[in-house]
């Protein structure tokens, strides 16, 4: 199979796992209550005016084949439906959340391979020695502890403890915001060139990122730290061993580089963690990202915002599965062939 | 019989031989009997009810007479840890029990017959794949309404599609060895060929991967017990506690610490048995 056609093969099974998304979160929507207009209007469905408008606008007295239609090309044309908590629609709450979610995210990503990197090449460097041990240790605990510890234990430490960083928000109070062009804060304070405004919202953001990072990072150290001594056994490695090539290149040049191609195919954990994290992150330093706005939809039963938010998960993951395949598949042709 | 006797002594001795495994077994030991001592005695044998109010003064530091302290309302916040205990035992247990029965079911299916019906599976456990377990859970859960049991239903519904590939997989992978085809041919039914073929060679994988996923379930239930999803007050739980108690981080920082601390304790326990299993599983089968 060539490049092209393995291309073509991975987008078309995630346009059909985003088609099947949307089924679940369509069938959620009627699930909600046998009266569909609950899920939409929550309290306000008594209202007998905008109950009529949302019939008409919904469909809801078509068959659901029909509304699935509907709902489906509202979708397309980002109509994910009007938050009645929000009094907005949902769209545009989602773009003033997602970004601050994605800058979250990128520095998170950042601490991950940060952390996990190097730690799996000492652990595999050093194996079965106390430093090996040591760093597995560190990345169960890591792995095993729910994202709510671990921001806490970073609050008592960095702000309650040794008074470093900021217990939460955005920005410091006081600080104004820039003005919304990108909507990404520090992209928008680089724009009006206002630096205290981007170190204070990068300083509001180490925290968080360092929450997710460590909650993740051991996914990366393990894998890793196994694929280099993997590799460390292959025949290769014994040939080029033989024909007296030193340790250090042996280590660094030859096995680090052929291991580290299993790093990608963690992808999908890491975002699935990454996204399922901002929940809880997002709570506790208060950051008005999505994950934020997922939990106030919760404890709000703002339906429309969590069948969204489902989406855009959703369409997360599904795009950076999609993008690590198709890297995967550029950095090891044999994967191509399957 | 004695064979297979002293294969099993000798894979038990290659799992206990590490002392990963070993710390793994003691900590999912612990849990299991707690749990399942105060599922039987309730807090009869704990030092407080876990419930009462008042019992020592507010908000006071681990002592001896409180090993966890006490919370804003005064109650002992150790004996409130422990009578929690059975409720992740549950959730954990039967959700993967369930995923696990599921998952051998439609695995079997799948990998077996193939074609069409292989198709679907495949295709709907991608789309399941792209939300992440918590917030499908949520969106469940919010339609169930909050509980305990109806937590567990929200997990059991979501979580059963890593197992059914696995089992597939494996399934698929034995159904093309020439004694399942020397079954066949020999006029053995198909359901004795799964029965005593099949499903007694997935099992191993099956379970190596179900013992590392509890500490999964009981992460996952942790965060939707924490989103107010689960238990509702003043009964305790890991989750809730937590939430409950963060707003006291900075005058009793213990108070939210230990419950969250108590959940990663469990689950390291968790993983290291399911490691330790694991790798004793694969140089069992090299060996």
């Amino acid at each position: 199979m060539n490049f092209v056609t393995f291309v073509l093969r991975r987008l078309g099974l995630a346009v059909f796992v985003l088609l099947g998304v949307t089924v679940i979160t369509f069938t959620l929507s009627h699930l909600v209550s046998s009266n569909p207009l609950v899920a939409w209007l929550g309290r306000a469905s008594g209202n007998s005016q905008l109950a009529a408008e949302y019939v008409q606008k919904y469909h809801l007295n078509d068959p659901l084949y029909v509304q699935f239609g509907y709902y489906l090309n509202g979708l397309l044309h980002g109509d994910l439906g009007f938050s009645v908590f929000k009094g907005e629609p949902v769209s545009q709450a989602m773009v003033q959340t997602l970004p601050f979610t994605l800058q979250i995210a990128f520095f998170a990503i950042l601490f991950t391979l940060a952390i996990g990197i190097p730690l799996g090449v000492m652990s595999a460097k050093y194996h079965h020695t106390a430093v090996d041990y040591g760093i597995t240790g560190f990345y169960l605990a890591g792995i095993a502890s729910p994202y709510f510890l671990l921001a806490l234990f970073l609050l008592i430490v960095f702000t309650y403890t040794l008074r470093l960083l900021p217990s939460g928000g955005a920005l410091s109070p006081g600080i104004p915001a820039p003005n919304p062009i990108t909507n990404f804060q520090l992209i928008d304070s680089l724009i009006e060139g206002r630096w205290s405004t981007f170190l204070d919202g990068l300083v509001h953001l180490i925290m968080p990122s360092l929450a997710l990072a460590l909650g993740i990072f051991g996914y990366i150290t393990r894998v890793l730290r196994a694929s280099i001594l993997d590799v460390l056994h292959a025949n290769y490695i014994r040939t080029a061993r033989a024909k007296g090539v030193d340790e250090n290149t042996l280590f660094f040049k030859h096995a680090l580089r052929n291991a580290s191609i299993s790093v990608v195919t963690l992808a999908s954990i890491v975002v699935t963690w990454l996204v399922t994290g901002t929940l809880f992150v997002e709570t506790i330093f208060a950051y008005p990202g999505i994950g934020q706005y997922a939990v106030q939809a919760l404890s709000n039963l703002d339906y429309p915002s969590l069948l969204a938010i489902t989406l855009v998960f959703a369409v997360i993951i599904v795009l950076s599965n999609l993008a690590a395949d198709i890297l995967y598949a550029v950095v090891d042709p044999e994967i191509r062939l399957r | 019989m004695s064979h297979r006797d002293s294969r099993s002594r000798r894979f038990l001795r290659l799992f206990l031989t590490g002392n990963q495994a070993r710390l793994g077994v003691a900590i999912v030991i612990t849990f299991f009997v707690t749990a399942l001592f105060i599922a039987t005695t309730g807090w009869a044998f704990l030092p407080y009810d876990p419930i009462r109010q008042n019992v020592g003064p507010v908000l006071a530091p681990p002592s001896l007479q409180h090993l966890f302290g006490t919370d804003n309302l005064g109650r002992d916040v150790f004996s409130r840890v422990v009578f929690a205990t059975p409720n992740d035992l549950m959730v954990s247990c039967i959700v993967i029990g369930s995923s696990f029965m599921v998952g051998i079911f439609l695995g079997c299916i799948a990998g077996y017959w193939g074609g069409i019906l292989d198709e679907v599976l495949m295709r709907s456990t991608d789309v399941i794949f792209a939300i992440p377990a918590l917030i499908l859970a949520m969106s469940i859960a919010i339609i169930l309404g909050p509980g305990l049991i109806h937590m567990m239903y929200a997990l059991m519904i979501i979580w059963w599609p890593p197992y059914a590939r696995l089992a597939r997989g494996e399934a698929l992978k034995i159904s093309q060895r020439n004694f399942i085809e020397a079954a066949k041919t020999s006029g053995i039914s198909t359901l004795t060929v799964l029965r005593s073929h099949i499903i007694p060679n997935i099992l191993t994988p099956l379970l190596a991967y179900a013992t590392l996923d509890i500490g999964t379930v009981v992460i996952v239930y942790a965060g939707l017990s924490y989103l107010g999803l689960s238990v509702q007050p003043p009964t305790p739980d890991w989750g809730a506690m937590v939430n409950a108690y963060q707003d006291y981080l900075v005058s009793a920082p213990w108070l939210p610490l230990f419950p969250a601390f108590i959940i990663a304790v469990v689950v390291v326990g968790f993983s290291l048995l399911g490691n330790g299993l694991r790798d004793a599983v694969e140089s069992h089968s090299i060996s």
